[in-house]
């Protein structure tokens, strides 16, 4: 058994660490955006073989489902004309890389290793009875802690949340005037229908709404 | 799975093998079957809705190949494996043939959580239910690889459609289904069949009630009106009739499967209804109490279970076969629900669709959030939980107050909010008439 | 499945996804590419946290807690950082960060 999660964790760690190296490393950001995707799975996987059930269903719902569609919306709706060159150059690329190889090997590795963490020594089976089974704090716990203990900081992501979502289409909302509209055929027809009983002057004297007028300009300029 | 097995290898073979194997067994075995059935099920859904959208448009529809044409979609399915694979010049290769991949792979994943019938679920997960819907958000990625790939600016629309319509339509699914796991209290699938047992009133609710297995979640208020959008939110996630504008075929071809032939198109085409399958699975399973009919929790008290392990293994058989049966009329009911709509309803344009989803499903099923609330406050709390005025109440009183409270509540919401809407919507077309007047400069 | 891998395991992953987020927000030069970059990091720092909480509490919620709020917080900056990075694109019609440097003194 415990063979079969070393593999398991093995084929993870690897997809893991190999789709995030295709993500910084690719030139099309399409392909990063996927690999990207690769890599949000393998986590959650990972959060499944570490029996967190619910972070790894949130993990793929938020980030699998949501974020990296939002990210491949934004990636077609910025598409860069000229080819430039995807990555910096020169000196700088060598100072990047650097500093993140020296954090992994003299920073995060050795302290890794060298700290002692306090890992509960694991439940052993005595002859009299078998080994108790680890009491894993599951969704109900994560339920009644949301509620009960963590009730402030739950609101807190949520008025977060609440912000962020109006924060955003504040910041991408693009003005009803300054949009091109096209005519369907129905509207067109649409239009020329009410136009017919509105040949009288009774509406011929209606002003121009405002919010039209611009929009009007624009498509005739 | 496993309990059958065990006993009949180590109790009625005598082999004695470990539990690990015997689980891998029943593993192996499971996945198995389910890889032969969803493919027949699909075949089985392409014929069922050619014949019954034939008989609605007064057509007879395929009844050639074989006795009333049931051989018609295996005919299909030969046609479609000799077909040339033709692969776009301009396409991004590996990410074109990824796609269909991406797409059909989670649908078969949800069949891991879907319980077939009393005690024929494949896992029995704690959060089976998020499961089913984080998985079938994955095939959006698959749509948008697939209309990207194909470097075509019909499958790109398709595709943006199609994730749009997706994304935009989980929330109020996911919304809906939130009122039932507060009612139920629990996120795995199987509990929440049991929990749908008794006569009209679940006996979750007022114990002592006769268990027939009818105590469905669609007899209360809240259960009614979530059901309502979860269904319409499921039209949309399918890609169902009045919800079909990702692949408009009057409109833009086929949207992100234009550039698809042979086997690649009929992967795209099985995954939409192994998801449609899905989704009315789904929707009878929470809604409709799943397995649970008259007779089958009686005849599976008497069957091999972990609660029950000198039961008989031919009650297993026969409260099998009734579930499955339940099961599968709820859920074949349902897929012709969705064919019904598809023969009444004419398309919707993408704004409205979008108003739809945002500003009058959402305000609705949050509403039904807050119903879902009160029913389990008058349900099931007490002076424990800060509600002591219920306290002294019986709990048949308890129910028929939560029922009408929820009943006044959603009844009053949904009328608010479809008026709201439907005025809006009317202010809306007026004003774009007048903006497009002025634009289009047209004599007066 | 705690004494199959132990704890160093988990966090030698977490550290290599840091690291290659680090350098990929760092390096590329495509906005949407910086993104993505930082979402490696909130991921392996998410990593992190449920290892802590499966190797060292795992009869408490707060390891879990932290990583739904991590969540939490990232899908917010994902939704604002693209929501900027359109704006951005409309106004100079760039989607590189070097190219946007109005702001430098």
């Amino acid at each position: 058994m415990n063979t079969l999660i070393q593999l398991i964790f093995g084929l993870l760690a690897a997809l893991i660490v190999g789709s995030a190296v295709m993500v910084v490393s690719v030139r099309n950001v399409i392909h990063a955006a996927l690999w990207l995707i690769a890599c949000f799975f393998g986590v959650g996987a990972l959060y499944l073989l570490l029996e967190a059930e619910f972070i790894a269903v949130a993990q793929v719902l938020v980030y699998v489902g949501a974020i990296s569609i939002l990210i491949l919306f934004a990636i077609m709706l910025t598409r860069e004309s000229e080819g430039a060159r995807y990555m910096v150059s020169g000196w700088r690329l060598v100072v990047t890389a650097l500093v993140c190889v020296a954090l992994f090997g003299a920073v995060l590795v050795p302290t890794i290793f060298t700290h002692t963490w306090n890992v509960p020594p694991p439940a052993v089976a005595t002859p009299g009875s078998p080994a108790p089974p680890e009491v894993l704090a599951g969704v109900e716990d994560l339920g009644r802690g949301f509620v009960f203990s963590y009730m402030l900081q739950f609101q807190v992501a949520g008025v977060l949340l609440t912000v962020a979502l109006i924060g955003a289409i504040v910041i991408a909302f693009e003005e009803r005037a300054r949009r091109r509209r096209v005519l369907t055929l129905a509207e067109e027809h649409e239009v020329r229908k009410r136009q017919k009983p509105a040949r009288p002057p009774a509406t011929g004297e209606r002003a121009p709404s405002p919010q039209a007028a611009p929009m009007s300009d624009g498509e005739q300029g | 799975m496993y309990d059958i097995l065990d006993g009949l290898i180590n109790s009625t073979l005598g082999f004695g093998w470990p539990s690990w194997l015997i689980s891998l067994i029943g593993y192996v075995l499971v996945a198995t079957l389910l890889f032969a059935v969803a493919p027949f099920q699909m075949l089985f859904f392409t014929y069922y809705e050619r014949r019954a959208i034939a008989r609605m448009q007064d057509r007879i529809g395929p009844n050639r190949v074989g006795p009333e044409g049931i051989f018609q979609p295996i005919a299909d399915g030969v046609k479609m494996f000799t077909k040339e694979d033709i692969v776009p010049d301009a396409a991004d290769k590996r990410v074109h043939l990824l796609a269909p991949i991406v797409v059909v792979a989670p649908t078969m994943f949800m069949f891991a959580v879907l319980p077939w019938g009393p005690g024929m679920v494949p896992v029995d997960l704690n959060t089976g239910l998020l499961f089913f819907f984080a998985i079938s958000s994955i095939s959006a990625v698959g749509l948008m690889m697939a209309g990207w790939a194909s470097n075509n600016k019909f499958a790109l629309l398709g595709a943006m459609r199609a994730v749009a319509q997706m994304v935009s339509y989980e929330i109020p699914a996911v919304l809906s289904l939130l009122a039932i796991v507060m009612m139920t209290g629990t996120l795995s699938v199987v509990s929440l069949i049991n929990a749908q047992g008794g006569l009209f009133i679940s006996t979750n609710d007022v114990a002592g009630v006769p268990d027939l297995g009818l105590g469905w979640l669609i007899f209360t208020p809240v259960g009614l009106l979530a059901f309502m959008c979860f269904f319409i939110a499921a039209l949309a996630e399918g890609e169902r009739t009045p919800f079909d504008i990702p692949e408009a075929d009057s409109e833009i071809v086929a949207g992100y499967m234009t550039e698809y032939s042979g086997m690649k198109f009929g992967l795209f085409y099985l995954a939409q209804y192994i998801l449609n399958f899905l989704l009315c699975a789904i929707a009878a399973v929470i809604f409709f109490g799943g397995w649970q009919g008259p007779g089958v929790g009686w005849l599976y008290g008497m069957a091999i279970s972990p609660t029950n392990p000198d039961g008989s293994w031919i009650f297993n058989l026969l409260a099998g076969v009734l579930g499955v049966f339940y099961f599968l009329a709820k859920t074949y009911f349902f897929f012709f629900v969705m064919i019904w709509i598809r023969g009444a309803y004419p398309r919707l344009r993408v704004d409205q669709l979008m108003d739809f989803g945002w500003k009058f499903l959402i305000p609705l099923t949050l509403v039904n959030v807050f119903s879902a609330a009160i029913w389990v406050a008058v349900t099931s709390w007490g002076v424990a939980d800060g509600f002591g005025l219920v306290e002294g109440w019986s709990p048949m009183l308890r129910w028929g107050v939560a029922f009408v409270t929820t009943l006044v509540l959603n009844g009053a919401a949904y009328v608010i909010v479809a008026r709201i809407y439907n005025s809006a919507q009317a202010a809306r077309n007026r004003f774009d008439v007048d903006e497009l007047r002025e634009s289009l400069a047209l004599p007066r | 499945m705690t004494n199959a891998i132990p704890l160093e395991a988990v966090l030698m992953v977490a550290a290599a996804l840091f690291c290659i987020g680090l350098f990929g927000a760092l390096a590329r030069r495509n906005m949407v590419s910086v993104l993505m970059g930082v979402e490696l990091m909130l991921n392996a720092v998410n990593i992190n946290l449920v290892a802590f909480w499966r190797y060292l509490e795992p009869g408490f919620v707060v390891g879990q807690t932290f990583a739904i709020f991590i969540i939490t917080v990232a899908a917010a900056e994902a939704a604002v950082g693209l929501a900027m990075i359109i704006a951005i694109y409309r106004t100079w019609l760039t989607s590189n960060v070097d190219n946007v440097a109005s702001m430098k003194g």
